[in-house]
This record gives structure tokens, C-alpha cells and sequence, in this order.
């Protein structure tokens, strides 16, 4: 007996590279069966459920591997359950949340405490990174040992750079033993300093402080030696700069264990959208120049870059509403994962199958999740969209707390309809 | 042309004031010479000349000397401390008959950001008509210009831009030499914390001068060579042959410690002094926006040379070219 038949779907199954249509049958929250063309009379005979999809694409449901969580501490910005449910709206069934919320989520108590509510909230999955340093403050390492059996995926230190090599070698020869990845924010502070935003012509005219491009590549580098030293699995955030994937390119060639992601604004937006001073374009790390963005694109096509992440960040209007440089850097992501992402796919710059891998399959290998396959027996973690569905992007449309978007009056094509987490709907598009 | 120039020294001294028409500018905002095209410039420039004639000629003029701005509120609102600045937007303000007030945030919040747009709230139900604004963060004009009601003149916002200071040099060297199309000008010293500089970058080659900058390449800002200016790290080299220089203040409280080891060091290389001037075109004079750093950017007996020194002409100056800016904005509608 099978729950739930989805079926004259174009099925996206990065796992398989499979593109074309098809049907999944869910049993117990797993896929039981799948396959291309049309569903057997039998196995439609048998579904409690069936839904015809009508073409309409079907994925694995997408792993945001960056988002920043405002619960605990700061829960009027975002929280957990609001969280959650603007993940499965924009067709994401799991969320991976930095540990920068306030008490700072260094220690395995935490982990389990968050845990459990998302648990209880129910909708998409919440995995958690641990605080690499106590407090973050890049000194003391917190207990990783701890809170990996507590079910950290991963460690990482918010958007600090750790910046004492001595901590950075020990963090990662730890995390080579516990064989967690270490997920690092590249940038040299002492060298960006005060910036307020990218360095170049476009600084200079503003009269804002810039933050030389190459303090990415810079600590990119330091680390890269030191994963040759420890052999630890090292995972690269956000990355900006054409600078930081050569070393990234050079380090793969290498065979050494690294990985990278980058987020929506760093393919679709250059620093030029800075020039009115709109603080929705402050971001940390700072929008590059264009020449960056075109690199970007070319390294998630040629895989130097694994995955895209939202890199949400919850901020209110008053940290916005300021002027530039005193302005807090981030903006919301969860709502536009998708569409920026199939942006890249509509410009032709990504092939479907490229772009579905980025989003769930890489994120899932680089941090030993169940995901990024239609296979038998892989979780019923689902999401269907109609590409082509065109739409605006308003911030204030967005179930996410956080309404500052760098991509505000964007037109995107590319809609979420359904979410399954585990086989049950976490979001369902009212098409009234 | 040595000669020439001497002809045009006293090019607007001793006539009568002239008639130049109302400066018009398309914006509803000065927040800044980027943006501005050669004719609003040049149309601020002689409306500012004719004021500083109607100023000179009063000798010390009792206020007002026109009711242009009779009925309407001039805001001074510094969020930085000034001093020249502020007085010159006063005066300026009562010359043409406004009223003015005075509001001094400096130190008031470390929150600058937050008191700005609260404060803007606050004077905006006041309905005053012109606001002008000075703010240690670059792009706090344009901020608050799309949070009140009345015209926004930036008085200085961070690094950015300073437009009215640098009108006032352009009309301090009209007035002195006739002309700015073909000048060769060297703005000395700390270019990346000055707002001054990029304005005056922005107007001076708007207007066909040659720009030359002068500075430690640690206080010298990425990709400036994009704005049209010839960059040299040796000061007589930089102020050969040129026909101003103008000193930069060594902004101190925008530094972060690194930028130059020492202000004796500074001095012995980017100060300005007579033994380096000797560089300089034969009849070369000297501006600075003030308040100076004596011995660090320039020494007392270089500041006040009156054969060569126009710094306090500049501040005389400042007065009638922030008329005709006060003047330009007076008839903006309300956005």
C-alpha cells in the first residue's frame, strides 16, 4: 500500500541525473518507488493519495545549508516556527542554522534544546552547527566532541573568522577526528577592518570604507595549509571573490577535502547596487565587483563551487533604517532561495539538474545528510514548483519575519507549489 | 599668461555687482557635485559672485540684504562639530532674510544613525523649508533628504561629499583668477577621509582644470585615477608648475592609527612649507578648507602669506556661494 503517488511530474534527481517525467511513491515517509514515464495501473490502484503534478517539476526538497536564526534571543526578528514555516514555503525541508543566536550555540545542551523544538514545531528538518569557539570570540574551542554527539552537523563561527592560525589548526585537526566539517567565513578582518563595504571605484565614489576583495582569498589560503597539515574536511561560506575559487579551484585539483557554497546575491547583484546607499545591499561578505559575480556563476557551473545557500539573516528595519556604514550587514533569503537560483537556469548560465544539485544534493554530501535523490528508500523530502511562474519579489509578501530584501521589485520566475517533509505536506500554495 | 592673470587678479573687484540670473538646479536636494551638470555649477558660481560683490559693497553688511528667503526656515542640523560651516549657512540664511535655527547633535548619541532618522522625523513635522545637514556617515544626506519634506543640503556627510565647500573654492578662484577651465590644481594630502577632496575632484575637472592629487599612497583611496585626476606620492614633484595648491587637513579623528608613522614625518614629507612652494607655478596660491593642522599639512608662515594664501578669502567666500545655493533650493517643492 503506498501513502502518497505523485505522478506525470517532470522529476529533477540530481542523485541519478535524471530530468524528465515520471512519478514517486511514498510509503512510511520514504520514497518506495520512483521511475520515468507514466505510473503502472497497479501501483495507482494502490496509493491512499494520488496527485496528478501536470507536468510541474519535482525535486528533492532543497537543504539551505546557511541561515541565520534570530531564536534564541532575538526571537521579535524571527522565530523558530516562522523560520520553518518560510523554509517549506520556498521549498525547503531543511534548514542548517548557524550558531550565532544569543546565547551563542557553543554547547551540546543547546543543540539538544533546539533540537527538540524544531522537532515539536514539526514542517521542514532544523540541523544545527556548532559554535567552533567558545562565544564565538576565536580563543577557546567549545566542546565539539559533545556537541556532535548531540547532533551537530558541523561546526562553524558565525560570521567571525577564526583568525589565530594556532586555533584554526587545532579546530580542524578536532574536527578531522570527530569527521565533521568545518564551515568558515573567510575573511581577514585585520585587513578589512572598518569596511563598510567592497573596495574599488564604486567605495572610492561613495566615500565608504572599503574591504579589499583579496582578505577571502587570504584566509582561503592560510586554511588550505592547514588542511594539508590535519586533513580535515573544510567547507568555505559564502564565497565572493574570483580570487577566493582559484584557490578553491587549485585545492580541489589537489584532491584535498574542501567544498564551497555561495548564496543569491553574489551571482545575481555587484557592487554598483551600492551606489544609493540602500542599506538592503549591505551584506557580510560585501557585494564584489562584477568581474567576481561573472566568476561566480562560471564556478557553480564548473562545480568549484558545490552549493547555494540563502545566507538568511534576520534584520529589522531599525538596523536597516540607518545610514550605510553603521547599518547591520544581511538580509532575508529564505524566500528567494529558489527563484534566484532558477534565475541561473532561465539566463541558461546552469542546467536544471546543476541547479537542483546545488541546492540539495551538494549540501547533503558535504554534511552526511539523507537527501538530494529520488532513489528508493531515500526520505520523502519533496518539493514541487512551476519554473516558468512568474513573480515579484516584495518583501513584505514574504512569510519570513525579516522583509529586507537586496532583490526587492525583482522580477523571477519559478514557484513553489508543495513541500512533503518525510511525505506529509509542510507547505501546500493556496492557488485560489 | 603670467600677465594675463595678473589682468583678471582683481577681475571682479572694484565693479559693480553683476546680474547673474537665479542658479536653477534640477534636483530638489544639493547633496553633492557628482551628478550636478557644468551649467548648475557654473550657475551656482556666478549667483555666488554677485552676492559676494552685494557683500563687499555693504562693507559690513547689517542682515538681511534680500528677502528671498523672507517667510522660510533655514535648519542647521550637525550631527559632526562645526564651526565655519554652520556660521556660513547662518549668515548666508540671514543675508537673504530666512530665519534659522540651529541644532548641534554632535556627541549628543554614539547612535548617530538612529538619532538621525528620529531627528529627521522630529524636524520634519516643523515644516522647515531648506535643511542643511552634516553627518560623519557617508550618504547621511541622501538618507534623511528621502525622509523629510524640505530640501536637503549636504553640509558634509563622512567621506562623501562637502558640495558647498567646494562651490566656494571654485568662486574663491574665479574670483581671484577669472577662470577654472584650464588650471592646473593639486589637492594635497589626506585624500581618503576627505570629503572635500572628492567634491572638489568632481567640480574642478567638471569645469576643464587638470587635477592632480598629492598623497602617502596609505591615505591615497582605491581606483581614484578613475575620476579623471594624475596621482603623485612626492610633493614637489605632485605641485610643480601648478597653479593652486590646496592643502588637505590631516583628519585625525577618520584615522585608524597606521596611515602615516608620525605627524613630524608627515610634515618633513607631504607639509607644505615656502622651500616647496618654490615648485609651484611662480604665482601659485594656496587654499585650505580649514581648520588647519599648522605644521602638519602646512606651515604658519605658508598659511599666511597674504600674497599667496586665500584661506581666508575662502571663508569670506563661503558665505555668498552658500546664498546661491540656500537661493536655488528656495522654490523647491516639497517632496
Amino acid at each position: 500500500m503506498t501513502d502518497l503517488l505523485l505522478h506525470n511530474a517532470r522529476l529533477l534527481d540530481p542523485a541519478r541525473a535524471f530530468d524528465g517525467i515520471g512519478f514517486v511513491a511514498i510509503k512510511d515517509g520514504v520514497i518506495s518507488a520512483a521511475g520515468p514515464g507514466a505510473v503502472g495501473h497497479d501501483l495507482l490502484k494502490s496509493a491512499a493519495t494520488t496527485i496528478d503534478c501536470g507536468g510541474a517539476c519535482l525535486a528533492p526538497g532543497l537543504i539551505d545549508m546557511r541561515v541565520q536564526t534570530a531564536d534564541p534571543g532575538t526571537e521579535h526578528l524571527e522565530d523558530l516556527p516562522t523560520l520553518l514555516r518560510a523554509a517549506a514555503s520556498g521549498g525547503i525541508t531543511s534548514v542548517v542554522t548557524l550558531p550565532n543566536a544569543k546565547p551563542v550555540i557553543d554547547d551540546a545542551s543547546m543543540i539538544d534544546s533546539l533540537g527538540l523544538r524544531a522537532a515539536r514545531i514539526g514542517g521542514s528538518r532544523l540541523f544545527i552547527y556548532g559554535a567552533a569557539t567558545r562565544n564565538l570570540e576565536g580563543v577557546a574551542m567549545a566542546e565539539l566532541g559533545l556537541m556532535t554527539e548531540a547532533g551537530a552537523v558541523g561546526f562553524a563561527n558565525g560570521t567571525r573568522t577564526v583568525m589565530d592560525s594556532m586555533v584554526m589548526r587545532r579546530l580542524l585537526s578536532y574536527c578531522g577526528m570527530l569527521d565533521r566539517p568545518f564551515v568558515q567565513h573567510c575573511e581577514d578582518h585585520a585587513l578589512t577592518g572598518a569596511g563598510e563595504m567592497n573596495e574599488g571605484e564604486t567605495s572610492t565614489r561613495l566615500g565608504l570604507i572599503g574591504a579589499p576583495a583579496e582578505a577571502e582569498a587570504m584566509i582561503i589560503d592560510r586554511d588550505l595549509h592547514l588542511v594539508r597539515m590535519t586533513g580535515a574536511r573544510y567547507h568555505i561560506a559564502h564565497v565572493s571573490t574570483r580570487a577566493a575559487i582559484d584557490s578553491i579551484r587549485r585545492a580541489k585539483d589537489e584532491g584535498l577535502p574542501v567544498t564551497a557554497d555561495t548564496a543569491p546575491p553574489y551571482f545575481m547583484l555587484n557592487e554598483l547596487s551600492v551606489s544609493t546607499y540602500d542599506t538592503a545591499f549591505k551584506l557580510t561578505p560585501p557585494l564584489r565587483a562584477e568581474d567576481d559575480r561573472l566568476a561566480v556563476i562560471d564556478a557553480l557551473a564548473d562545480g568549484t563551487i558545490d552549493a547555494i545557500a540563502s545566507d538568511h539573516v534576520p534584520v529589522d528595519g531599525d538596523a536597516k533604517a540607518q545610514p550605510f556604514g553603521p547599518a547591520q550587514p544581511g538580509a532575508s533569503g529564505i524566500d528567494t532561495l529558489l527563484a534566484m537560483t532558477l534565475a541561473l537556469v532561465h539566463r541558461e548560465r546552469l542546467p536544471m539538474l546543476r541547479a537542483m544539485e546545488c541546492l540539495s544534493l551538494a549540501p547533503a554530501s558535504i554534511l552526511d545528510l539523507d537527501g538530494g535523490s529520488l532513489g528508493d528508500g531515500a526520505a520523502a523530502d519533496l518539493v514541487m514548483f512551476d519554473p516558468d511562474a512568474s513573480w515579484v519579489v516584495r518583501g513584505s509578501d514574504f512569510v519570513s519575519t525579516c522583509r529586507i530584501t537586496p532583490f526587492e521589485g525583482l522580477p523571477v520566475q519559478g514557484r513553489v507549489l508543495t513541500s512533503w517533509v518525510a511525505g506529509s505536506p509542510a507547505f501546500e500554495r493556496d492557488m485560489a | 599668461m603670467t600677465n594675463q592673470r595678473d589682468s583678471q587678479q582683481t577681475a571682479s573687484s572694484g565693479q559693480s555687482p553683476g546680474t547673474a540670473p537665479a542658479a536653477s538646479l534640477t534636483s530638489r536636494h544639493l547633496l553633492g557635485i557628482e551628478g550636478l551638470n557644468p551649467l548648475e555649477i557654473m550657475g551656482l558660481i556666478d549667483r555666488g559672485d554677485m552676492f559676494a560683490d552685494i557683500i563687499r559693497d555693504h562693507g559690513r553688511p547689517e542682515p538681511p540684504l534680500s528677502d528671498i528667503l523672507r517667510g522660510k526656515t533655514v535648519l542647521n542640523l550637525f550631527f559632526e562639530n562645526s564651526t565655519r560651516t554652520r556660521v556660513s549657512f547662518e549668515l548666508a540664511a540671514k543675508h537673504l532674510g530666512g530665519s534659522v535655527l540651529n541644532i548641534n547633535v554632535a556627541g549628543s548619541s554614539v547612535k548617530k544613525g538612529e538619532t538621525l532618522l528620529d531627528t529627521a522625523t522630529t524636524l520634519n513635522a516643523m515644516h522647515p523649508h531648506i535643511l542643511v545637514v552634516r553627518h560623519n556617515c557617508s550618504g547621511a544626506a541622501q538618507l534623511l533628504s528621502q525622509h523629510v519634506d524640505a530640501a536637503v543640503i549636504n553640509a558634509g556627510d563622512g567621506r562623501h561629499e562637502h558640495p558647498t565647500q567646494a562651490l566656494l573654492d571654485a568662486l574663491t578662484i574665479k574670483r581671484r583668477i577669472g577662470r577654472i577651465q584650464g588650471l592646473r590644481i593639486a589637492i594635497c594630502g589626506d585624500v581618503a577621509n576627505s570629503r572635500v577632496a572628492r567634491s572638489n575632484i568632481h567640480l574642478l575637472s567638471t569645469l576643464g582644470a587638470e587635477v592632480r592629487l598629492v598623497c602617502p599612497p596609505t591615505l591615497l583611496p582605491t581606483a581614484i585615477d578613475a575620476m579623471g585626476v594624475d596621482i603623485f606620492t612626492d610633493l614637489e614633484e605632485g605641485i610643480a608648475d601648478v597653479d593652486i595648491v590646496m592643502m588637505l587637513r590631516l583628519q585625525t579623528e577618520r584615522m585608524a592609527g597606521t596611515e602615516t608613522p608620525s605627524q613630524r614625518e608627515y610634515f618633513n614629507l607631504f607639509g607644505l612649507d615656502q622651500k616647496k612652494l618654490m615648485r609651484a607655478a611662480p604665482d601659485a596660491l594656496i587654499m585650505h578648507p580649514g581648520p588647519m593642522n599648522r605644521g602638519v599639512e602646512i606651515d604658519s608662515a605658508t598659511a599666511d602669506d597674504v600674497e599667496k594664501s586665500l584661506i581666508r578669502t575662502q571663508v569670506e567666500i563661503g558665505v555668498a556661494a552658500r546664498m546661491a545655493c540656500l537661493e536655488a533650493l528656495a522654490d523647491k517643492e516639497p517632496g
